[in-house]
């Protein structure tokens, strides 16, 4: 395989681990993060700095990243979880400029503007892709399950989540810990990928792209937010010919869909043996309906 | 000892005294109907009951446990069934998922467990659907397990959120105007159902209705709410007769 398709591979199946971050938190608890790039930033970071400065090898580097990214989203969601949603989300947008900020300052750590470099290349496209494939299967398992449930009912209705002895507060701390350990996960594996980092990876631009993939693919569609930021991502380089036309046909492309079909391009559908199975009979209920036509 | 016991409370909402001095005695296997004309503050007492808001004064002892200070949830938990004036349904969610919703917060599995499907997150899910299961067959909707709310007829939504209620096994279901906008026939059919749950699931029943047919019918006891003010506490041929209720709601001559 040439090395561009590897590196395109790469980054798509970055970008999906990266849009499934916010899956269980935008998607199926309804609060909007614009600043979940900032726990992918603490993941790249705290790893590449420990295995920079202190030749820590590959596992410990991720683990204490994904480590301290929950530990900032418990420190950061204990106060600002209480608040309302909207609240929530420009405090989030904020939080992800805030981490930029102290990346570029502490430059005698994390290197400022000029970014972190000389990170040791620890993982490949084949480690990339399986943690891609395992993280989609463990949001799959978490939307499944009784806490992907009530998510959706605080979603749906928070005072009604209430009144059926949901604790609302504690599964979104739970929900937004659990995102943003992914997102941190994430960060260390981009770290050790293209071994140079700098703060303006990690912008409000980075989290809102997630935002806007996971609404192009469907909210409540898992399948959806994994196929629009495969696409999305490969987009914009299949549409290199056009040069600078090509960020006008993607944002075009991006309006076309939240315009016509504002569910995503999935809606609610999810990929899973069921719903083949369920597609199987439809089409030979059709042609046994065909056949009943011609006797 | 009754089972719910509402001693004194009140609800200011800046100058409206919406509740005032409200108490209340709610007998197991009995229903307790609150009616009274708009504005009454009907609805405000089930909100402080259900802790939606938190009493200026009085206590609310349920089963023994003074639940006055508790959050909403842990009101629920402690068994305060409800559901609501204007259907609130969870809407993304099937009719099955509504039902379970309501038995997830006693889920015996944590999250990690849950994301990993340790052995223990396949029992806790086969047990709450399996109870959910039970719920719509005995509320007679297990056929449409798999439909999204929005696609029932209204008369089956309000249905579906008394199932969702009862499915939290609570001591005392309260019911918010559950005739509103049905026709005679589903009313009926209301009234056989309501008094069907009551034996199935051994709770206390307190509703609002506006449809004086229901209350009379199914009401052991009415108290009589105007102006945020008791007026009234009675058996249903006491209140037909009560002077201060048709007062309060025909006026005086």
């Amino acid at each position: 395989m040439s090395s561009f398709l590897l590196s395109l591979i790469t980054f798509s199946a970055i970008t999906v681990i990266g849009v499934v971050s916010i899956f269980p938190l935008t998607g199926l608890t309804g609060l909007f993060s614009f600043g979940q790039a900032a726990y992918m930033a603490i993941g790249a970071y705290v790893a590449g700095i420990c295995a920079v400065q202190l030749n820590m090898t590959v596992i410990p580097c991720i683990l204490i990243g994904v480590l301290t990214a929950g530990l900032v989203s418990i420190i950061i969601g204990i106060p600002t979880l209480k608040l309302r949603t909207d609240y929530f989300a420009l405090i989030s947008m904020c939080l992800g400029e805030a981490i930029t900020a102290i990346l570029r300052k502490f430059s005698t750590v994390t290197g400022g503007a000029g970014g972190l470099s000389n990170i040791p290349n620890y993982v490949g496209t084949t480690a990339i892709v399986i943690s891609a494939i395992v993280i989609i299967a463990i949001v799959a398992c978490f939307k499944n399950s009784s806490f992907g449930r009530m998510s959706l009912a605080i979603k749906n209705d928070e005072l009604a989540a209430k009144s059926f002895g949901i604790n609302v507060y504690s599964h979104k701390l739970k929900v937004y810990l659990f995102t943003s350990m992914i997102a941190g996960y994430c960060g260390g594996l981009y770290a050790f990928y293209i071994r140079f980092i700098d703060p303006s990876m990690f912008g409000w631009t980075k989290s809102s792209e997630w935002v806007i993939f996971l609404f192009f693919g469907g909210i409540n569609s898992l399948t959806g937010s994994v196929i629009s930021a495969i696409l999305l991502s490969v987009l914009p380089e299949f549409l290199r010919f056009a040069t600078e036309a090509r960020i006008v046909m993607y944002s075009i492309l991006i309006l076309l869909v939240i315009n016509f079909r504002p569910q995503g391009l999935l809606g609610e559908y999810e990929l899973s043996l069921e719903s083949i199975k369920k597609l199987f009979h439809k089409s030979k209920k059709l042609q046994g309906g065909g056949n009943n036509g011609t006797t | 000892m009754a089972l719910l016991k509402v001693n004194g409370i009140s609800k200011k909402f800046g100058g409206v005294q919406a509740v005032s001095t409200f108490s209340m005695e709610v007998e197991k296997g009995k229903v307790v109907a609150i009616i009274g004309p708009n504005g009454a503050g009907k609805t405000t007492i089930f909100n402080l009951i259900s802790k939606v808001y938190t009493s200026d004064t009085g206590s609310i002892i349920l089963d023994g446990v003074d639940i006055t200070r508790m959050s909403q949830t842990d009101a629920a938990r402690q068994g305060i069934g409800r559901t609501f004036q204007n259907i609130r349904l969870f809407s993304t969610l099937s009719v099955l998922d509504n039902v379970k919703v309501a038995c997830d917060y006693k889920a015996k599995c944590s999250m990690v467990e849950a994301i990993f499907k340790a052995p223990r997150s396949f029992k806790s899910e086969k047990a709450i659907t399996q109870e959910a299961l039970r719920n719509l067959e005995i509320v007679g909707m297990a056929d449409l397990a798999n439909e999204k709310p929005g696609n029932l007829p209204y008369g089956l939504q309000r249905r579906l959120e008394i199932a969702r209620a009862l499915a939290m096994n609570p001591k005392v279901l309260m019911l918010d105007e559950p005739a509103a906008g049905l026709n005679p026939e589903e009313c009926f059919g209301l009234v056989d159902f309501l008094k069907d749950m009551l034996v199935k699931f051994d709770t206390a029943l307190l509703i609002i209705e506006h449809r004086m047919d229901v209350v009379m019918n199914i009401g052991d006891k009415i108290y009589v709410q105007d102006f945020g003010k008791n007026i009234a506490v009675g058996t249903p041929a006491e209140i037909q007769s009560n002077p201060a209720v048709l007062v309060a709601y025909l006026g005086e001559e």
